[in-house]
């Protein structure tokens, strides 16, 4: 492609040079100027260069090192995994009961009273910070529509109030710009939990701090207040207080941050105290936010944390996997080596060395 | 009306028609075939006429009239391309030529389509803008230069007449029909018809090095009527009416009217744009075409364009790759489809969804227009998001790293050749890799394998052998040299003499062998066209005589006819003065007989002092004997026709001269008939060689010569290697057998253990027959040992005139692959090519031509690859080819070290290409399938529009320039690796599926690790977007690493640094508050969690990879890796073929 052009650098003989009469060196004066390349180790591909070449030795040290790194942190993310404490209870279905239909018309029934009690057994002792999450399954908060129907600029500034433009459809009600406007925030989550324990100790759920602090200080603005929030014909979930700013509204923080994946949890606050093993729990909660027309789940998770995070055994069996795995080869290898050894750079594994003449 | 009508009969149409084309005349005595080509050419020259609607008037010393109409172009050259304004348009416009860039319009264009912008607007024309800058700087660079060359080029001054004085003007004001004059060594601006010269007979000589390449200098001539005529004092009025302006350097077809007299012009009347004038203090011309429509300027055409063979079997691939991406956009798209259908019903209410729009008073439907067209753009969206899955910025780093690989093979100091002062020079920029995967080398020989610096070695003289022991007088006397007003001339090169024979020719005239031998170097020194140059030294009183002509061979015979006393001083066009033993004489050239590859002789008719008339004719021994008198001397005649066999037995080439003295009668009855000849309108040529071919016959035997031709330095061992590496050479040439052959055995291309089959015939039968015996005799051979080093195939042009083309070809093709060895001799231009096709009809491999002269460039432009000699031939070789250098030895690191290593290189990147694009693909198609079938990617469209440009392109080219399986010398010591490209190692269908399966599991491991370690969690979609990123941008770079061979402080800088400089990116991207991913990479980073999904990530993506590659490096070694393992752990003396070879018999 490159040499519809006559003259690239590489073609010593362009047009100019042609023309040029510059040369025209004479045979019989001695030449006055040598093109020889100049040397230098770059030019003639000398550099200095390392050429590492993985010996027997080095196979096997590199699959045993892997095993040896890995089978440790297999272990102690397994434990870390093991010590978290988790009470997941889903809710929707039980607070609720009847056709698909049913559950519709009843969750879009803005009249009704939602409230539902659950009632949750501690197996063994959580130590605090225990944190709450609400879990939503088969929710795509990652669909593209949805992803895209926000506007950053308006959480942050005033001033871009207005610019409701990647909002659609979800961006002006009764003519006016809505804040904060998008699919995202017009689908907040809005169910509402209230904890108490058997022994009617109320358990206070801390919801300051739950969204993250970058977030509270830079992304949303503490001077944008919601205004013309779900105003237009279709709620689709929370209502905001108009007088809280949106850097105080960390609910909506929260889910704002969309999740990745379908199914997805999303924290909703913290319990600041130990709760016992045997210790049940009642949770109060207002059933509002319509997971019934499709088929989505609702769930509730109570659950400690370790440094790892939450409870997953996958990172602590993939590891030991791959430990394991690294260790085999290792074992292989060596055997390999043992029982069909090659002396490294033999010249009679060349090819025209093994069979001579058949090339 | 006819241009030759009235054309002058005198020695100066001898001139011109002895220096016709000075191109195609460059054809060694007997040593090849014409080229059939330009005879032609000039026959149907002569024919053709002016006709007024395709001429050029030019009236001489009148611009203003000539240019009335103002369609001649200035003189002003313009070899940049843009202008300041024209720039841009222009340059994008060119830009888009290529299929590359439009694909990135296509996709740009389609995503901003609002239905589909995947991207947002700025994401989706960076990729695009990025190279088309990128390109658009260097473009605007090379311009910039081409403008400063320019510059410099059109303010260069010269002496124009205006006003009737010569005064200072500059170049780019030169006009059509202006008088100029160039003084000696002036580089001529324009091209011009020479009006008068500095000397009395109007020669003017010109060295075209810029032209054409040659050094030697030409002759030119001006016209005897404007000879006499000085501008400055006589009035000069006249028109020339031309040729439209052509690229043929060779040809140049006008008529000039003057003073009512009409003559016609030739090539040897105009001087050339470019061209330097030397030995001639001055020369007058009228300018007849100026600035780009000179021929210097209409031959400065591009380089010719191949595809890389690598190239065409990626495509292939590339295809595949299209395969897969319409696939994964139809999977993503049918199952949006499902998807929809499945929850069409709730589209409305599903809050990530919400079909409706409320915001007006009408409820619409908002980006929505059902099932059927929902799936069309979801298809349309998804070749959007996987776009980069079709590599498209593989052509541009394709590209890059042939420049920085052909920087290499140029500034390669072994490729520079020290006696032409030239480096390797790239002309073709993408067919480097193919370098790599020859598998037959065409050669031609004179000029090729040898130096084709013709040295005089014996003379048989009237039947006496002159072959004794050679003396260079360079200790006791410093060679001939003769006294001219004072000073001391010598020849310019010395030539060992034989003793005996100088002895003999100081002797005089007087006994009958001396008499011999004073005919015989006569002739030598008559019978030829060249030209003595006289050129000062550095000692005043000494002068050094140059031969200056065409033919290499009659440079030589003119050398030892002055070292033996018989000194060429001056040649003009009527006579020539030869010092003969200090005596000087002049005689007169009456008539000459140009050499033409009919005839294979030349012949000269000269007028002795004493008024004798002789005709003297030098040609190849074949034609010559046919002429010579059999019934004179027949002893004479047996004894030079042994004397010749023995010569050409040790590869000499051979001339045979004869003379005969010429009759009154005889000579008016030729003279007349090749007047009417020379005057003929049509077929000026054949009446001439008729009229030779008349005169040329009943001579008497004088002797012959041998002239060698030696073999360039280093060729037998060059040869060696490229057999070693499993070439097959082929040397196909113009020469007689038995001097191919013997070149052969001296170039070590022959052995005497081989078994020679030799194919002579003259017709189709007999051809067949032999054909079909030498196929069984081939295969006898070849069964016992299963080796086919044994056998030689020696076959002549005749004999290929009836195979090639016929059914035959099939035979000779089965019969070649049984030899190793193909020797042609006596192939014309045409066969030559016709042999590459052959081998390029029947099979895969890849051919290379390798050549120096004109005859060459059908076989160098036919071949796989074309490489051209810059030697004595002109550069005729080198405009066709596609790599040039100076010396055939120089094949071999060209082939075996930057081949192979090109071929690798390149192989492995097309690969990795691949792989590094598809992973990524896969990677955004795994997350398409959870989020609806949507095309959301995780991955912020900055980064993924940034991968393919930034986070992953340098590294790839920067190791597919400078990375190096194995070093130079283990590359030479083991010729064999070579077979590695033969075989395609580096780039085969099974590597391709071996890298798709690999790719495969690599994007699983990205994909999948992160997902499950954090299904379930509040992780959001912009930190898993960042973990995806920096997993991906890390495993492709520590893939890259893992097959780097030599690690370098550029492959470290370029590999780690673009690892740090794609976090430092993506933190970039995640430090921007109004993008949704803010500050994320912070807070993943936070978590424990993340370190370990990276690590985990990289283990064990590459461990599959790992462990087949080392099972497969001890179990089945390639080549290339013993040849590494050797260098690094072996002792130096492995290394060496002998040792190889040595071990081998201790076993």
């Amino acid at each position: 492609m490159m040499n519809s052009n006559p003259s690239t650098p590489m073609n010593a003989h362009a047009p100019s040079s042609i023309s040029g009469g510059n040369g025209s060196p004479d045979s019989n004066t001695p030449r006055r100027n040598s093109k020889r390349p100049k040397y230098s180790r770059f030019t003639q591909q000398e550099l200095p260069a390392c050429k590492p070449i993985l010996t027997p030795k080095w196979v096997i040290s590199a699959f045993m090192l892997v095993t040896i790194v890995f089978i440790p942190i297999g272990l102690t993310s397994l434990i870390a995994s093991n010590d978290v404490i988790e009470i997941v209870d889903r809710y929707d279905n039980a607070c609720i009961t009847g056709t698909k239909s049913q559950k519709v018309q009843y969750i879009q029934n803005a009249t009704t009273d939602k409230t539902c009690t659950r009632t949750l057994t501690v197996k063994k002792r959580m130590k605090q910070p225990i944190y709450v999450y609400y879990q939503l399954d088969n929710f795509y908060q990652n669909h593209r529509r949805y992803v895209k129907s926000r506007s950053d600029k308006q959480l942050r500034n005033r001033g871009d109030e207005n610019a409701t433009s990647t909002c659609k459809p979800e961006y002006e009600a009764n003519g006016m710009s809505i804040v904060p406007c998008g699919l995202v925030a017009w689908s907040l989550f809005n169910d509402t939990y209230a904890f108490s324990t058997s022994g009617n100790r109320s358990l206070t759920i801390n919801k300051r701090e739950i969204s993250w602090k970058s977030d509270r200080d830079e992304k949303f603005g503490s001077d944008v207040f919601p205004k013309n929030f779900q105003n237009s014909s279709f709620i689709g979930g929370g209502t905001l207080n108009p007088s809280i700013p949106l850097n105080q509204q960390e609910d909506l923080i929260v889910w704002m941050r969309t999740a990745a994946l379908p199914t997805f949890r999303k924290l909703y606050g913290k319990i600041e105290q130990d709760i016992e093993a045997g210790e049940k729990i009642t949770v109060v909660l207002e059933n509002r936010y319509n997971t019934y027309s499709f088929s989505g789940k609702k769930k509730l998770v109570l659950s400690t944390t370790s440094w790892l995070g939450g409870k997953n055994n996958f990172i602590g069996i993939a590891y030991l996997a791959v430990g394991g795995l690294c260790f085999l080869l290792a074992t292989t290898f060596t055997v390999i080596y043992f029982v069909k050894p090659r002396h490294l750079g033999d010249p009679n594994y060349l090819s025209w060395n093994r069979n001579p003449g058949g090339h | 009306m006819s241009l030759d009508d009235n054309q002058q009969l005198s020695p100066d149409t001898a001139k011109t028609s002895s220096v016709v084309d000075l191109g195609s005349k460059r054809l060694p005595h007997g040593s090849r075939q014409g080229d059939l080509d330009s005879e032609r050419f000039s026959i149907s020259m002569s024919r053709r006429e002016i006709d007024d609607v395709d001429a050029r008037l030019v009236y001489v010393n009148d611009p203003i009239k000539t240019n009335e109409r103002f369609e001649f172009a200035g003189n002003s050259i313009r070899t940049a391309k843009y202008s300041v304004l024209s720039f841009l348009p222009r340059n994008i416009f060119e830009q888009f030529h290529r299929v590359a860039y439009i694909y990135f319009l296509f996709i740009a264009i389609l995503n901003q389509l609002p239905q589909l912008a995947v991207f947002g607007r700025g994401a989706s024309i960076l990729p695009l803008s990025f190279v088309l800058l990128v390109t658009a700087v260097k473009d605007a660079y090379e311009d910039w230069r081409r403008h400063r060359s320019d510059r410099i080029e059109n303010n260069r001054m010269s002496y124009v007449l205006v006003n009737d004085t010569f005064r200072q003007k500059k170049w780019k004001d030169i006009q059509v029909g202006e008088i100029i004059m160039f003084s000696a060594d002036d580089t001529i601006p324009c091209d011009a018809v020479l009006l008068s010269t500095s000397d009395p007979t109007g020669v003017a000589y010109i060295q075209t090095i810029n032209l054409d390449g040659e050094s030697n200098l030409k002759t030119r001539y001006a016209k005897q009527e404007t000879l006499c005529k000085l501008p400055e004092k006589d009035v000069i009025n006249g028109l020339i009416k031309c040729e439209n302006p052509n690229r043929n350097i060779y040809g140049f077809m006008a008529a000039m009217e003057i003073d009512g007299k009409r003559l016609s012009l030739g090539p040897s009347n105009i001087v050339l744009r470019g061209c330097v004038l030397k030995n001639t203090n001055w020369a007058v011309g009228v300018v007849v075409y100026c600035g780009r429509e000179t021929k210097a300027m209409l031959n400065s055409s591009g380089a010719p364009s191949k595809r890389s063979r690598l190239e065409t079997r990626m495509n292939r691939e590339i295809i595949l790759l299209s395969v897969f991406l319409v696939a994964l956009c139809s999977v993503v798209s049918v199952c949006a489809g499902v998807w929809l259908k499945w929850n069409v019903n709730e589209l409305e209410v599903l809050q990530f969804y919400r079909k409706k729009d409320y915001s007006e008073p009408e409820v619409e439907n908002y980006n929505y227009s059902g099932i059927g067209m929902e799936i069309f753009f979801t298809f349309l969206m998804s070749v959007i998001v996987f776009q980069i899955m079709i590599p498209i910025s593989l052509y541009i780093s394709m590209e890059l790293v042939r420049v920085g690989q052909a920087y290499f093979m140029i500034r390669d100091d072994k490729m520079y050749d020290e006696s032409s002062n030239a480096r390797f020079q790239c002309r073709a920029l993408n067919i480097n890799e193919d370098l790599g995967k020859i598998k037959y080398v065409f050669s031609d020989k004179t000029g090729t394998l040898t130096e084709n610096k013709m040295e005089f070695k014996y003379a048989s003289i009237f039947g006496v052998d002159y072959s004794g022991e050679k003396t260079n007088f360079e200790g006791e006397q410093r060679g001939y040299c003769i006294q001219v007003n004072g000073q001391v001339w010598r020849p310019k090169m010395k030539v060992e003499v034989d003793k005996e024979l100088l002895q003999l020719s100081k002797a005089g005239n007087d006994t009958t062998t001396s008499k011999h031998i004073y005919d015989f170097f006569l002739a030598l020194a008559a019978c030829n066209t060249i030209v003595p140059i006289v050129v000062d030294t550095s000692d005043p009183d000494e002068k050094l005589v140059d031969y200056q002509g065409d033919s290499p061979d009659e440079q030589a015979l003119v050398y030892a006819a002055a070292a033996y006393g018989f000194m060429l001083m001056e040649r003009t066009s009527g006579h020539i003065i030869i010092d003969i033993q200090g005596e000087r004489q002049r005689f007169n050239v009456l008539g000459m007989h140009e050499f033409d590859s009919d005839r294979k002789r030349m012949s000269v008719i000269l007028g002795f002092p004493n008024g004798s008339v002789k005709v003297i004719v030098k040609g190849a021994d074949n034609s010559m004997f046919n002429i010579i008198n059999k019934t004179l001397n027949l002893d004479t005649i047996k004894a030079t026709e042994h004397h010749l066999q023995s010569y050409s037995s040790v590869g000499l080439r051979t001339l045979v001269v004869g003379a005969r003295e010429l009759s009154v009668p005889e000579f008016h009855q030729w003279q007349s008939a090749y007047e009417t000849a020379s005057t003929a309108v049509m077929g000026r040529v054949s009446l001439l060689r008729k009229v030779a071919t008349n005169l040329e016959n009943n001579l008497e035997i004088i002797g012959a010569s041998a002239i060698e031709d030696r073999l360039q330095k280093g060729v037998p061992e060059a040869i060696e290697l490229l057999r070693k590496a499993d070439m097959k050479v082929w040397v196909l040439t113009g020469d007689k057998q038995e001097t191919a052959i013997s070149i052969g055995y001296s170039s070590k291309l022959l052995t005497s253990d081989m078994n020679k089959i030799v194919i002579n015939s003259n017709s189709k039968v007999s051809s067949k027959t032999s054909l079909g015996d030498a196929l069984v005799t081939s295969r006898s051979f070849l069964v016992p040992n299963g080796d086919t080093s044994s056998v030689a195939l020696i076959i002549d042009g005749t004999s290929l005139v009836y195979i090639l083309d016929t059914e035959l070809e099939e035979q000779l093709f089965q019969l070649a692959s049984n030899c190793a060895v193909v020797l042609c001799c006596r192939v014309a231009p045409l066969q030559k090519a016709g042999i590459v096709a052959m081998i390029k009809k029947r099979t895969d491999d890849m051919t290379l031509s390798i050549g120096d002269g004109a005859n060459d460039v059908s076989m160098i432009q036919m071949a796989d690859v074309g490489i051209g000699i810059s030697g004595q031939e002109g550069r005729q070789a080198v405009m066709a080819s596609d790599f040039a250098m100076g010396q055939f030895r120089f094949l071999v690191p060209l082939l075996l070290v930057h081949g192979h290593w090109n071929y690798q290189r390149m192989g492995y990147m097309i690969l990795y290409n691949f792989y590094r694009n598809a992973v990524f693909v896969l990677v955004l198609f795994w997350y398409v399938l959870f989020t609806g079938f949507t095309l959301t990617t995780a991955i912020t469209e900055w980064s993924s529009v940034l991968y393919s440009v930034v986070y992953t392109s340098v590294p790839t080219i920067v190791i597919a320039i400078l990375d190096k399986d194995l070093s130079r010398r283990s590359l030479l010591a083991y010729p064999q690796l070579y077979g590695a490209g033969q075989r395609h190692e580096s780039y085969n269908s099974t590597l391709f599926w071996l890298t798709v399966a690999d790719t495969l599991w690599q994007s699983i491991v990205v994909f999948y690790v992160p997902l499950f370690a954090y299904w379930k969690s509040d992780i959001d979609g912009s930190s898993l977007g960042d973990l995806w990123t920096l997993a991906v941008v890390f495993l492709v770079n520590i893939h890259l690493a893992m097959d780097v061979i030599r690690w370098t402080w550029v492959s470290h800088a370029s590999i780690w640094g673009l690892i740090v400089a794609t976090c430092i990116c993506v933190i970039i991207i995640d430090v921007v508050p109004v993008l949704p991913g803010y500050w994320a990479i912070f807070n993943l980073a936070s978590k424990g969690s993340f370190w370990i999904c990276l690590l985990g990530i990289q283990i064990a993506a590459v461990v599959p990879r790992f462990g087949i590659k080392m099972f497969i490096q001890h179990c089945r070694p390639s080549d290339i890796q013993i040849a590494r393992e050797a260098n690094k752990f072996g002792n130096s003396m492995e290394l060496t073929g002998q040792a190889i070879e040595m071990n081998l018999s201790r076993r």
